[in-house]
């Protein structure tokens, strides 16, 4: 008995240490692991940090480097030129500014003594380098009005989506969270069948219904270029954010309810101040999902908004990609600003987000 | 818990939006206050509903909208309205613009493609009689442009400036290859030979340079297939001829400069250069030594405004050394202007169009542009005449080889067709008779369905 | 928070016999008008436009003139399209490939997330952040970084002495390339994970621990079947937005038809390798002006999406856990 005893002993001790160990050998593999993906999910956006700052020519030299590069330029006797390396095939490479280029004919200067004059193919010379952020990139890109006759810049853009998208949430939030709490917290006949014609809808591909609205929205109602095609219909609910509501509102103690009701609240009160007021994680898991979907929803700007003035971030951003160039470190300035408030939002209201999301309603 | 106070606010925006919603017009000048605030002539734009004081022109291309809008200020100015130009408009907002109810006044289009389907569905104004009672003059517009305009006895569609190809040709790497600087290839059989002196392989077996590549940037078969003497459709529009030689010649002759170094690696090396119109394009940068294209590349949007440097020369593209009566052949085509149906008023803007389709509207906006004059008048502007590698463009779109292409009911079926062919033929090696035949037949029998209505 | 609700009783409802009673009509008054604006909603902006795109798909459509009735032809047109069934084989290539990776991606990274790291707050942050960047600033990000000679990735590749594939130039990478855009992008799934993740009781895997479960076996015994309803959930969820893939294949196109190697090829290219179904869905309808056709094409878009769905929803019998409730 008493062997056995210290038996065990030796092995809860042995198994404990050993536990510790796996312990160890598992953190360091989590966060081995989890720096790694990081790495994948960050290093674009570092990358489009620093495009940023990169000048045209410098967006599409090879190698690509991280750090932003451009033409360094000397004073030459009051002139501000280019500094190249000159590197003829019958001659040293040299550092050298460039005067000026004619028929693939190059006169250079040495910085150093102006009247020191070289003549040779402008082929044989390569810029110098150095690394300058171009800060002027971002001004640029806020001001940059594509169509000047529509006076539109980067801030109409910013406007139009935040209306949007602080007409979608609202629109959302009231008009899912009133639905599901009928559907979560009022028994009535046919209620279930109902819920699955809402979850049914999810099923159907928004091309079903777009031609038709299109024209509805368009033709019948002359709603062509303004925002109330893509507000309105947030008005009306939808499946997937009743689902979460409902979810969310089905793990409410139905006590909590019923005092209420027992003081002669009506369900519409109940709803409004007892069961709101304790969804706040819901809700702003909601008003993020729906913002995120809002500000880059493509395709319902795409169909209705017509004109410049109009455009949302998302399609006016494609400015910056014009028909036959792209303006990548104006684009990517832009999206660094617009992506900077987003960001740092996430970064305090994510555990409220992650703890509103309930699809499992059993442990409710 | 939120505040009595959030609610209430919530409340009353959910109404604001409510009322929004039930007076939808009202709601479009609340959302484009804001832009017009600092435009000094915004007092003068208010009150829409009256019509006429505001024209919308969209312009499907824009490689200079600064300009552009800067041209219309001057009709403008001297109209009292306001000319606002919206320049690059993709073409899906174009489609979904025609179709909903607010159409732009003036329309202008990189090509005629697209007239056709839009005719047949109803959506651009029939512009015979809109052109004669604002005075434009048909006679003055060279024929051959005028006619893409046309379907059926009607004019839908006024060519405003024309466009043609050449070949351009870089003198550096020339004269580095141990090739005449000064003498572009004069036969396609040239062409092919001195493509192959200036693309340089590494040890690798990768392309560092490559002397010609024939769908650079977009495809150029439209300039190609009557070099090899031929259309793709009849010249009276009824037949299509996907799969007669010429095209199966051209498509084969364009192949060659793949299959010689592997399609993988005259993609892989073609996906490396630039934006085309940056000074990253791969001809501007001296990766690509030889290619086609149009007479824009000249001018200060492109090479005279990116590149100033470059050492180059322009020239017809080359004939086929068996055919030198086929020098000279090159295909025009080019903007055009339509009149959607349904705009707010319609002598407004027909009497815009009469304006933009004056000799010297079209001189000052093709010039500013490099592009080439769709006036007999506009064409004699000695600007025209000054820059002796535009004066190229110029003389091949006068020259009697040009051709124009021919619409019919289906061309955007046939571009799409060809184009996909052409894909498969140079990207994937495919064989061209096959696959051209198949698409002979199916187009053969849209085009008689649709010219049967 | 999650206390009190763990504590609270479920109320089911007995009440299936008396249907009819004074309460139950008042709580279907009320509950229908609860759900008022989903009705309304419903009506105006699913039932309508569903009627009318079936409708719409048996015509051809004129902007101008009354739509010709024309039968089935838009569907026989279809069946002869050999563009559509490009788009539907690619369309499928995404559901089959992209989806599951997804998933299975998510849910790893959710894992990770969900061990109690140091700098926890900082990691959730990076995994989430590509999704608050804008579509068309990511889309044309990667549409570089992808570059077989200049892109990051080749030239990294290359670092390793591998030869990077002509990822956007070949048709047989242009969609791996787009599912490793997609993969990047995937915070919400990761979040909607993360948050199961945190349901599962600890109680449980505490229990499993003392046990001496490996943290491998808690993972596989009780962690994966505990989330279980979150897997169908955004396994159904992925395979209706995956069949409905259309901003990133539109910007995807826009931003490939500026390079020179496109030919200037505005849908599909290469080689109609990323020719999807609402993309070319889209094209039909608003390039092409074919309403009927475009509309025959969703219907078939819908029927499919709804037989994966009920095929996906009856195979998952066997393998959702549902705790005591199922």
């Amino acid at each position: 008995m008493a062997e056995t005893m210290a038996a065990n002993q030796i092995a809860a001790s042995q198994a404990r240490s050993s536990r510790r160990m796996r312990k160890l050998l598992e953190r360091t593999l989590g966060y081995t692991a989890a720096t790694m993906i990081g790495f994948f999910f960050i290093f674009p956006v570092i990358w489009m940090f620093f495009t940023a700052f990169k000048s045209d020519q410098d967006v599409f030299r090879f190698p690509p480097t991280l750090l932003p590069h451009a033409v360094q330029y000397v004073d030459v006797a009051g002139e501000r030129l280019p500094l190249y390396t000159v590197s003829p095939p019958d001659g040293e490479p040299r550092k050298l500014a460039m005067v000026k280029v004619s028929e693939g004919q190059g006169t250079y200067v040495n910085p150093d003594d102006p009247s020191e004059v070289f003549q040779t193919r402008a082929r044989y010379a390569e810029p110098v380098l150095t690394v300058q952020f171009q800060w002027h990139n971002f001004v640029d890109a806020m001001n940059r009005g594509a169509r000047p006759g529509l006076k539109v810049n980067f801030w109409t853009y910013f406007k139009n989506s935040s209306i949007i998208a602080f007409f979608t949430i609202i629109g959302t939030l009231f008009s899912c969270s009133l639905a599901a709490y009928g559907f979560a917290r009022i028994h009535w006949p046919g209620r279930d069948v109902v819920f699955i014609l809402v979850l049914s809808t999810m099923m159907l591909p928004f091309q079903v219904t777009m031609i038709p609205l299109f024209l509805f929205f368009t033709e019948t109602l002359h709603w062509g270029n303004t925002f109330l095609p893509i507000i309105v219909p947030s008005f009306f609910a939808n499946a997937f954010d009743i689902f979460l509501l409902r979810q969310f509102f089905r793990g409410i103690p139905e006590e909590m309810l019923d005092a209420a009701r027992a003081d002669g609240a009506s369900e519409f009160r109940v709803f409004w101040s007892i069961v709101l007021p304790l969804s706040k994680p819901v809700l702003a898991t909601i008003a993020i999902f729906t913002f995120l979907w809002a500000w880059n929803d493509f395709l319902g700007p795409l169909l209705y908004l017509n004109s410049p003035e109009k455009f949302t971030l998302a399609l006016g951003l494609q400015d910056y990609q014009g028909q036959r160039n792209v303006a990548w470190n104006q684009l990517m300035a832009a999206s660094v600003v617009f992506t900077m408030p987003v960001m740092i939002a996430f970064f305090f209201a994510q555990r409220t987000f992650i703890e509103g999301i309930k699809l499992t309603g059993s442990k409710g | 818990m939120p505040g009595k106070r959030f609610w209430i606010v919530l409340t009353m925006l959910v109404v604001v939006v409510g009322l929004l919603a039930a007076c939808a017009p009202a709601a479009a000048p609340e959302t484009s206050e804001a832009p017009a605030a600092d435009q000094a002539a915004a007092s003068e734009a208010g009150g829409s509903g009256a019509g006429g004081e505001t024209l919308n022109v969209w312009i499907t291309w824009g490689d200079n909208p600064a300009q552009i809008q800067s041209l219309f200020n001057q009709y403008g100015e001297a109209n009292g309205v306001e000319v606002v130009v919206n320049s690059p408009v993709d073409n899906d907002k174009v489609i979904a613009a025609l179709s909903g109810s607010e159409p732009p006044d003036v329309l202008v289009l990189s090509g005629p493609d697209d007239v056709s389907t839009w005719v047949t569905e109803g959506l651009l104004e029939p512009l015979d009689d809109l052109a004669a009672a604002n005075g434009i003059d048909l006679e003055d517009i060279y024929p051959a442009m005028l006619a893409q305009g046309k379907r059926g006895d009607s004019l839908y569609a006024l060519p405003w400036g024309s466009d043609t190809y050449g070949l351009y040709w870089n003198k550096d790497l020339f004269e580095e290859a141990g090739l005449d600087p000064e003498k572009p290839p004069q036969t396609l059989e040239e062409l092919v030979e001195y493509a192959d002196k200036l693309t340089k392989v590494d040890a690798d077996g990768k392309i560092t340079q490559i002397g010609f590549v024939p769908d650079f940037s977009w495809s150029h078969i439209e300039q190609y297939a009557p070099m090899f003497g031929g259309y793709w459709v009849s010249d009276d529009g009824t037949q299509v001829l996907l799969d007669s030689q010429p095209i199966i010649d051209a498509l084969k002759w364009e192949q060659q400069f793949y299959t010689k170094y592997g399609p993988e690696e005259v993609l892989r090396f073609v996906s490396s250069t630039g934006d085309y119109a940056s000074a990253e394009n791969g001809f501007m940068a001296g990766k690509v030594a030889m290619t086609v294209d149009g007479e824009w590349m000249v001018g200060p949007n492109f090479i005279e405004g990116l590149k100033p440097d470059l050492w180059y020369g322009v020239a017809p593209f080359p004939y086929p050394e068996a055919y030198p009566e086929r020098a000279n052949t090159n295909a025009v085509g080019g903007t055009v202007v339509v009149i959607p149906s349904g705009v707010k008023d319609v002598d407004a803007s027909a009497k815009l169009l009469a304006w933009m389709m004056s000799p010297e509207v079209v001189a000052e906006e093709m010039i500013a542009n490099y592009n080439l004059p769709s006036s007999k008048t506009a064409a004699e502007d000695p600007r025209f005449h000054e820059n002796e590698k535009f004066v190229i463009f110029m003389e091949l779109a006068n020259d009697p080889n040009a051709t124009t292409q021919i619409y019919t009911p289906v061309s955007s079926e046939i571009s799409t067709e060809l184009s996909l062919i052409e894909e498969q033929v140079l990207h994937a090696g495919a064989d061209p008779e096959p696959l051209l035949k198949d698409a002979q037949e199916k187009l053969q029998a849209e085009l008689d369905k649709a010219l049967a209505q | 928070m999650t206390a009190s609700q763990a504590s609270a009783p479920r109320k089911r409802t007995p009440r299936k016999n008396r249907r009819w009673t004074k309460r139950s009509r008042r709580n279907l008054v009320t509950g229908l008008l609860f759900i008022t604006p989903w009705i309304i909603g419903f009506l105006a902006f699913t039932f309508y436009p569903m009627v009318s795109s079936l409708y719409t798909s048996f015509t051809i459509y004129h902007v101008r003139a009354p739509s010709e009735w024309v039968g089935l032809a838009n569907y026989q047109e279809m069946l002869a399209d050999r563009r559509f069934w490009k788009a539907l084989y690619n369309t499928f290539y995404m559901v089959i490939f992209a989806v599951p990776l997804m998933l299975f991606g998510s849910f790893l990274c959710a894992v990770l997330l969900n061990l109690k790291l140091k700098g926890q707050s900082f990691y959730r942050l990076v995994y989430f952040l590509p999704s608050i960047i804008p579509l068309v600033a990511s889309t044309i990000l990667w549409v570089w970084l992808f570059n077989t000679n200049n892109g990051l990735i080749n030239v990294a590749l290359g670092h390793l002495g591998i030869d990077g594939p002509s990822w956007l130039t070949d048709p047989q990478w242009s969609k791996p390339a787009l599912i490793i855009m997609g993969l990047w992008g995937m915070g919400s799934t990761i979040i909607i994970y993360l948050s199961g993740l945190q349901d599962v009781p600890a109680s449980l895997l505490e229990a499993a621990e003392l046990d001496g479960a490996s943290w491998w076996q808690r993972l596989w015994h009780v962690t994966i079947p505990m989330v279980s309803p979150i897997t169908l959930f955004n396994l159904i969820l992925g395979v209706i937005a995956m069949f409905q893939y259309f901003t990133q294949a539109y910007i995807f196109a826009g931003a490939q038809s500026s390079t020179a190697a496109s030919g200037g090829r505005v849908l599909g290219a290469p080689l109609d390798s990323t020719l999807f179904y609402s993309v070319y869905l889209y094209h039909k309808a608003f390039i092409n002006l074919k309403f009927g056709y475009a509309s025959a094409m969703a219907w078939v878009l819908f029927i499919i999406i709804m037989i994966c769905t009920i095929v996906l929803l009856r195979f998952s019998e066997r393998w959702t856990y549902y705790g005591e409730e199922a």
